[in-house]
């Protein structure tokens, strides 16, 4: 044979550490830099605290029109010689939201990273937001929104977040809106949000060689003529868990795949388990070689694909296993996820198990912080949760000692298998009866 | 409008590049860098779907599957539990001209993942078994499943190759393949495939990062240097076209789709040839972001097209003159002729309205911010290596790329324009949405 039979061991690792960081108060805001020396782009992230969450009732989907409405034209100039000036830069706006945040990325060769942040805030901060122009951005998005709830998936989210949160609260609405509630929007709902969360200073992250960026700079143009006082954080939303499970049957005529969404409730981020929690759930469903992917994909060929992870942010948390499977096995794979669940909250993880989550999610630390969009991510991490500068190397050394009592004791805790909600987006003539007939829990018909 | 101030560059790949041969064939490049205590390991094997011949379409993409199902010395599924348990991300991709393989660690790990890559070079076969083939068999089924027949418009791609090349030409067939072809496929059929291409002079082994020349090379023959070669590599089928088509295709689908959607698409130049770096430039000019004509003119001017669902882009392919492919998606009340009319005249435009300096420099911008965003980690890199060593000969040549698209001229797009997208060359694939009676 001329294969080396014997598995080498690794060489000597060198200690982890996380870009250093600085910081720059600057014009009533803060800059907050990483150093990547010797990288040719460099990211700029404006991070503010006007998440999907500041939207008023019944008009889900303002934010993200104002979103779309930036780059329409700006008090300066127009809307095609903003596109013009900023891709001349090399670089792109990224308006984006979450439940916790409204944000704005551009990422350019360094020499132009200035201009482009510049750029970056005459949109945010001085849009035209014309109401024509606003009206057909609102437009666009219901036809947009449409596009996407036409793919598997949309539908599925939906109802599971209306079910686990509440159809008549924000949180139990989807973070972009639906079809729907944008078409609701007003020109004077975008220009309220824009007016009352778009002027605040916020928090400018920039990630790139600091040898050659200015950090002054950027934040005086990133936080020129902006106001307003931190705004306080809102209580968490508490972790209400049905005692009965519930399927509930998303209609997708003619589909060759089972859309599967799984889920409950969970601790938000700040929950003190939010390792061990990160932990079990990598070992249920994380990594490839996780008892949901081997089971369902590699053992039973059901799908292309299963992960089991938590979603939180700063009130609320969720679980969720999404998968695709095959229409034909849809009860199948729900009866061996189930199954999987259930296992991993009663008899928790393995040491082996536990050894691969613990150096799998160590090591992506610094295997999948690479670039300087990778690392402005990060460092909203550490804004949106108030966490210090030394999170990361502390976040690894949590990884890698966390124990094996530890991490069965929160899966023991947080996953609740008998209180899941389970989404099933499929062909429904196809699979009802085989549902209602597995006595998984109720099964009711989707009203997306 | 000048330039923006962006510097002159004369080389897109500014890290030093060292290459060895091993006597077995094996080409292996090293690139390092220190900055971060990670290395990629990558592999290219010159073999992809256009290698399949008839009634075995989808082999190269189902072979990849099965190289993650153990080898000789390694069990199932522990490849991939060996990477992410020391902290490594992994995964593998196959094309019509290519599969690669790559992982990257922690870089203490370099040599557990060239350990695990040499394993399954030489050693895949006698691990291969029945069961293991069926189970990835129905893995592959639900990928099909997942991205092309379950999504609105997923199967344009697979649509669009067999307009754009002739039946039994290597591209004519998408790499997915055809179930049937898969479901008759035999064990003995995989180990055979692996036996003719993966082998140490059919790849080439890269790695980028946290390791040094000389550790690399010494590792590469330690774990690489007694795996046989093949003797008689067979010749990949002819991918010779001459010159773009003369007759224009058209298809339109009729499906449950929630808009009319047009994909224009023209046979260009291959990829890596000045005449390509004209058509990327030209699709940037056309279609990337919306200072682009296409978002310029039919989103933002007549407003005909959805501003989310409009671009174009070229299909980097090595052996036969690569796609260029432009697609717009109607607004609501749109008619999908009236969306043709806009596209084609836009298209056109790019013969009868030179580009402008403006035009130019902003795609130069783009494409200049997108290789840098390509090589800002040690995977993008590794890739970038293997792919110019396999298709080029010479891992170096990847430092030409971005200044050859820089180089290129208004003069030199719209040439490349004259050329390839004359409407008799075009293929013309439209989807309408069943109930499109009343609206189109």
């Amino acid at each position: 044979m001329t294969l080396i039979a014997t598995r080498p061991d690794p060489g000597d690792a060198r200690p982890y550490t996380f870009p250093d960081l600085q910081r720059v108060t600057v014009s009533g805001g803060t800059v907050i830099g990483a150093h990547l020396p010797g990288q040719a782009l460099a990211s700029a992230l404006l991070l503010l605290d006007a998440g999907a969450a500041r939207e008023t009732s019944g008009r889900e989907g303002t934010a993200t029109v104002l979103a779309k409405s930036l780059e329409e034209g700006t008090a300066e100039r127009d809307s095609a010689a903003y596109a013009i000036a900023l891709e001349s830069l090399g670089a792109e706006l990224s308006p984006g939201l979450d439940w916790d945040t409204f944000r704005v990325g551009v990422s350019a060769p360094v020499p132009q990273l200035l201009g482009a942040v510049r750029l970056a805030a005459e949109a945010v901060r001085t849009p035209r937001l014309d109401p024509a122009d606003v009206n057909r951005v609102r437009d666009d998005e219901v036809t947009a929104l449409r596009m996407d709830w036409a793919q598997p998936g949309p539908r599925a989210d939906a109802a599971l977040r209306a079910d686990l949160f509440g159809a008549g609260e924000r949180f139990g609405r989807p973070m972009h809106g639906d079809p729907a509630s944008v078409a609701e929007v007003t020109v004077d709902d975008v220009i309220a949000f824009h007016r009352a969360w778009l002027r605040r200073p916020g928090v400018l992250l920039v990630a790139g060689d600091l040898d050659t960026i200015d950090l002054k700079a950027l934040g005086e143009a990133a936080f020129a003529g902006t106001g307003g006082e931190p705004l306080a954080a809102e209580a968490p939303l508490g972790v209400p868990v049905r005692d009965q499970r519930r399927i509930i049957l998303v209609d997708r005529p003619g589909s060759v795949q089972s859309t599967l969404r799984l889920g409950h409730r969970a601790p938000e981020r700040a929950t003190p388990d939010y390792v061990a929690m990160t932990l079990s759930a990598t070992v249920l469903g994380g990594a490839f070689t996780s008892r949901l992917n081997h089971l369902i994909r590699e053992v039973k060929g059901y799908t292309y694909g299963i992960r089991g992870s938590y979603a939180m942010s700063r009130r609320f948390g969720r679980f969720e296993v999404a998968a695709g499977v095959q229409t034909a096995v849809t009860v199948p794979a729900i009866i061996d996820t189930l199954g999987e669940i259930d296992r991993t909250q009663q008899f928790g993880v393995t040491e082996d198990e536990l050894a691969v989550a613990r150096s799998w999610r160590a090591g992506q630390l610094s295997v999948e912080m690479q670039t300087p969009g990778s690392i402005v991510g990060a460092l909203s991490t550490l804004v949106v949760h108030g966490l210090p500068d030394d999170y990361y190397p502390t976040l690894r050394s949590e990884y890698l000692n966390t124990t094996l009592a530890d991490v069965s004791a929160a899966a023991a805790t947080h996953l609740r298998p008998h209180g899941l909600t389970l989404v099933v987006e499929g062909d429904a003539a196809i699979i009802r009866d085989e549902l209602v007939a597995a006595n998984i829990g109720e099964v009711v018909d989707a009203q997306v | 409008m000048t330039s923006p101030s962006a510097p002159a560059v004369e080389t897109g790949y500014p890290w030093p590049i060292q290459t060895t041969r091993l006597d077995n064939g094996l080409r292996v490049v090293v690139s390092e860098d220190r900055t971060a205590p990670v290395v990629c390991v990558n592999l290219w094997y010159d073999v992809g779907s256009r290698h399949e011949p008839a009634g075995q379409t989808g082999f190269a993409h189902l072979f990849e599957h099965l190289m993650f199902e153990g080898s000789a010395h390694v069990a199932k599924t522990e490849h991939m539990r060996l990477v992410q348990g020391n902290g490594g991300s992994l995964n593998a991709t196959t094309n019509p001209d290519r599969t690669n393989y790559f992982e990257t660690m922690p870089a203490e790990h370099l040599e557990l993942a060239l350990w695990l890559e040499a394993d399954r070079m030489g050693g895949l076969v006698p691990a291969l078994t029945q069961e293991t083939l069926d189970n990835q068999r129905e893995v592959v089924k639900n990928e099909r499943r997942q991205r092309y027949d379950n999504v609105p418009y997923g199967d344009a791609w697979l649509r669009l190759l067999a307009l754009l090349y002739p039946v039994g030409h290597p591209y004519h067939h998408a790499t997915i393949g055809s179930m049937e072809d898969l479901n008759a496929a035999s064990l003995d059929t995989f180990k055979a495939f692996h036996q003719q291409y993966y082998a140490p002079n059919n790849a080439v082994l890269t790695v980028a990062g946290d390791a040094s020349p000389t550790e690399v090379f010494a590792l590469a023959e330690k774990y690489f240097g007694l795996l046989e070669p093949i003797s008689s590599l067979p010749p990949a089928p002819s991918a010779h076209l001459s010159g773009p088509a003369t007759t224009p295709v058209r298809e339109t689908v009729t499906a449950d789709v929630p808009a009319p959607r047009i994909y224009l698409s023209h046979r260009t130049h291959q990829f890596g040839t000045a005449g390509y770096d004209a058509i990327t430039v030209l699709a940037t000019v056309l279609g990337s972001g919306r200072g682009s004509r296409l978002y310029q003119r039919l989103a933002d001017g007549a407003r005909i097209a959805q501003p989310d669902y409009i671009g174009s882009y070229g299909v980097d392919l090595a052996h036969a003159p690569a796609p260029l492919i432009i697609t717009a998606t109607a607004k609501d009340g749109v008619s999908v002729e009236t969306l043709e009319e806009g596209l084609s005249e836009v298209v056109a435009s790019l013969v009868t309205e030179p580009v402008t300096e403006e035009e130019l420099s902003r795609a130069k911008a783009l494409l200049t911010t997108g290789w840098w965003r390509q090589v800002s980690t040690v995977g993008g890199r590794a890739d970038t290596l293997s792919r110019y060593t396999t298709q080029f000969g010479d891992p170096s040549a990847a430092a030409y790329r971005l200044p050859q698209w820089l180089a290129v001229t208004a003069d030199d797009v719209t040439e490349a324009a004259a050329y390839a997208l004359k409407p008799e060359s075009r293929v013309t694939l439209t989807y309408l949405p069943e109930s499109n009676g009343e609206s189109a």
